[in-house]
């Protein structure tokens, strides 16, 4: 008897436990589908249009609060991107207030995606641009700006870089906030200065200062590449001193192929750098998010930094007595290559915020993202470390390392959004998979070329 | 009389059955909303080629299951859960039962050791996995700190292909044994005292009352806990998201964290309802099969 009741006990555990497990898988896809039955019917009655808002809940009819989603939970992102908010909330005529609802980094595009398919949609949302706003918009979660553009005057205002990345199939779609971030290279100037180095002009003067840290017994790079989007910037960097940018346009365009020279170059460079050390040990396992990276700037363990300049705020915040030491120069070109080398890599209006809201309701959240083009705005921008993307920016910078990246990002001639941003979802994952593999040495850079291009040729193929 | 009666019986009957259906009524519809519609949806929604927010998926019939089927990343993924789903019931049910009978011989004296080893599980898995990626970290972690002691390099176990996925394993062999602990340890409960002072009285000593009396008895819990685990492992997510993210490379990518990527990163609502639908089957089977197996034997004592 006893032993029945376990084998039935066991057997009503299991059958729970795999279903529990199917309830986590199915209950978020199943409540995404039940919602966009509910879009389905609403976009027909409205007749179907792709562009039609997929705003259910959050109907404009009586409803004067405008949802804000962004990303600014703390410090400097909160400062600048609240501004707008408050100023908005205290001049605005237009009847409507914002309510601001910051989430975390890190899950903040989760997020997004289970609030769009369970038809609960902020009416205006921030992202990265890129692969993912295509494909909000895509989806009709966001509305073409051009006409509002005009009537507000904002057109001019902005650098075309910035504007360039809010734009989609020729329409703009979303409005740049409070950022200029390129990939560059933050190093130690005392350090430098201590071994007697120079800032390189060439790969070839940046290897050599490499291997002079090396002896000294300092890790040339600090790098934390266990999300991946870190050590892909080397990659990026790399491949566009070597062939400039048309390769990777082409090959996104399905006219080229990953398995470019280029792109070779660059895998097969990051790996010689690997086997010489350059890079921390265990690279691979190191938390960005948990600042394993800067740490070892600070310890002064590592010389150099190669990431988005976005570090200008965090270590001014961090510490302004290490900012102090800090300088910065942009990725040095290739010795022997014909590739332009003002091109750069990056985002130019960081955090573009986009509209899920029409009529009245979308020119107020208009109006609202309008402050951030405002003189106070770009004041306090820049007062808190961060580059407005407009073109006045330059009068208002003091700081040089922030001068020398906005003159960078300015005399750019042109500036390639972050690869894992631009490219469509799935295959940014597979660029991000392969190439912390080359930096594990686990793949060589011809197969990783190549399951790149197996990935951007998939996914063309079902367009 | 009789009519009577039976009639009252009927009533009887009647009112039970209303009660019943009263009573099993809110489970019933929890049940309903929250596992069996799911379940359908997912299987609904994996015919559908769906960025998961669009409002016009695509139906694609069985694509996305033919897809599956060929998906190396997927297989691999799952050849990633069998191992920690074996390695899980070689390693956390015996350190289970050995703690267990350690607390079970030592008596009142041992509480210290019970309260002790239970900690790991009273904590949340994204508490261990952020504590055990310091642990392990290849700078100052643990495992490094030894190694230099002891003359040796650093040790990078999570960056590494070859062996981030045991060093999750052994940290999830460390959250969960303790549970198993604590099923053994009511196991023990179930054995009577009189079984216990009979072998004594026979002459057994505490070695030979383990291996031929206690664990026999304890034969039912042990297969639960191998069905626990073996379904846990398979269904695993919140460490290797924590800790790894599936990384490097693939190295240690499940098949739930799989199916979270697909999901909810790279806009594939469609496949990723296939993936998590594969899962559901997968698992099944081998639950199935296993209970088969180890029921199948009668045995009686």
């Amino acid at each position: 008897m006893k032993k029945r009741m376990m084998r039935i006990a066991a057997l009503a555990i299991a059958a729970t436990m795999t279903l529990s497990l199917a309830a986590c898988g199915g209950k978020d896809d199943g409540g995404g589908s039940a919602a966009s039955n509910e879009n389905v019917t609403e976009n027909n009655s409205e007749g179907g249009s792709e562009e039609a808002p997929a705003d259910n809940n959050n109907s404009s009819d009586g409803d004067k609060v405008i949802t804000y989603w962004n990303i600014g939970t703390e410090g400097a992102d909160k400062q600048a991107l609240e501004y707008a908010v408050e100023e908005f909330n205290k001049n605005t005529k237009s009847g409507y207030t914002v309510e601001n609802v910051p989430t975390q980094n890190d899950n903040y595009k989760e997020k997004l995606v289970i609030a769009m398919s369970s038809g609960e949609c902020p009416d205006m949302y921030t992202s990265w641009s890129g692969g993912p706003m295509n494909e909000y918009i895509d989806s009709g979660f966001a509305q073409p700006l051009d006409d509002l553009y005009e009537e507000f005057g904002l057109k001019d205002k902005y650098m075309e870089a910035a504007l360039a990345q809010a734009t989609y199939n020729d329409k703009l779609y979303a409005v740049p906030t409070y950022n200029v971030s390129l990939a560059g290279i933050f190093y130690n100037k005392e350090m430098f200065e201590k071994y007697k180095l120079e800032v390189p002009t060439t790969v070839s003067e940046l290897e050599a200062v490499c291997d002079a840290l090396k002896k000294e017994g300092i890790t040339p790079f600090a790098l934390a590449n266990a999300p991946k989007w870190t050590g892909s910037m080397y990659f990026q960097c790399l491949a566009a001193r070597k062939g400039g940018l048309e390769p990777f346009q082409k090959a996104v365009a399905g006219e080229g192929t990953f398995e470019d020279e280029c792109f070779q170059y660059a895998g097969e460079k990051i790996q010689e750098w690997v086997e010489k050390g350059y890079f921390p040990e265990g690279v691979n396992s190191l938390s960005e998010d948990d600042g394993q990276a800067k740490q070892l700037m600070y310890q002064e363990t590592a010389g150099m930094l190669l990431c988005g300049s976005w570090y200008t705020g965090t270590f001014s915040s961090d510490s302004p007595e290490f900012y102090e030491k800090i300088g910065w120069f942009s990725f040095p070109k290739i010795d022997g290559s014909d590739a332009d080398a003002s091109i750069q890599i990056g985002t130019i209006g960081d955090q573009f915020v986009s509209f899920n809201c029409t009529g009245d309701k979308l020119k107020a959240a208009f109006e609202c993202a309008s402050y951030y083009s405002s003189d106070g705005a770009k004041e306090l921008m820049v007062e808190v470390g961060k580059i407005p993307p407009t073109k006045d920016a330059g009068d208002l910078i003091t700081d040089g390392v922030t001068k020398q990246i906005l003159d960078a990002a300015t005399n750019a001639s042109s500036v390639q959004l972050w690869y894992d941003q631009y490219l469509p979802p799935a295959v940014a994952q597979v660029h991000l998979d392969t190439c912390q593999e080359m930096f594990g040495l686990t793949m060589k850079p011809d197969e990783a070329g190549k399951k790149f291009e197996e990935a951007m040729e998939e996914y063309l193929a079902d367009k | 009389m009789k009519k009577g009666e039976s009639l009252l019986a009927q009533k009887r009957q009647k009112d039970t059955n209303r009660v019943a259906a009263i009573f099993l009524a809110p489970v019933v519809i929890l049940l309903v909303i929250y596992i069996f519609y799911p379940i359908l949806e997912t299987f609904r929604v994996s015919g559908f080629d769906w960025n998961g927010i669009s409002s016009n998926p695509k139906f694609i019939g069985l694509d996305n299951w033919a897809k599956l089927f060929q998906d190396e990343k997927f297989w691999t993924a799952f050849l990633n859960n069998i191992k920690v789903m074996i390695l899980s019931i070689l390693i956390q049910i015996p350190l289970g039962i050995a703690m267990a009978t350690f607390v079970e011989f030592a008596g009142k004296k041992s509480t210290i050791f019970k309260i002790l080893w239970f900690i790991p599980m009273l904590m949340s898995s994204v508490a261990i996995g952020f504590l055990f990626t310091y642990a392990l970290a290849t700078n100052g972690g643990i495992i490094s700190s030894i190694s230099q002691l002891l003359g040796g390099g650093n040790v990078d176990l999570l960056g590494n292909p070859k062996t981030a996925l045991y060093a999750v394993i052994g940290v999830i062999a460390w959250q969960f044994t303790p549970f198993y602990m604590v099923y053994c340890v009511a196991g023990y409960t179930n054995v009577s005292e009189e079984v216990y002072e009979a072998s004594v009285i026979d002459g057994a000593n505490k070695r030979q009352y383990f291996w031929h009396i206690a664990l026999p008895l304890l034969k039912p819990t042990i297969k639960s806990a191998a069905i626990l685990s073996m379904v846990g492992s398979l269904k695993y997510f919140d460490l290797v998201y924590v800790m790894t993210g599936g990384g490097p490379g693939s190295s240690t990518e499940l098949m739930a964290t799989y199916m979270y990527k697909l999901s909810f990163a790279q806009f594939n609502m469609g496949y990723g309802s296939a993936v998590a639908g594969g899962m559901f089957i997968l698992i099944s089977l081998i639950s199935l099969v296993t209970m088969r197996i180890l029921n199948g034997k009668k045995e009686d004592y």
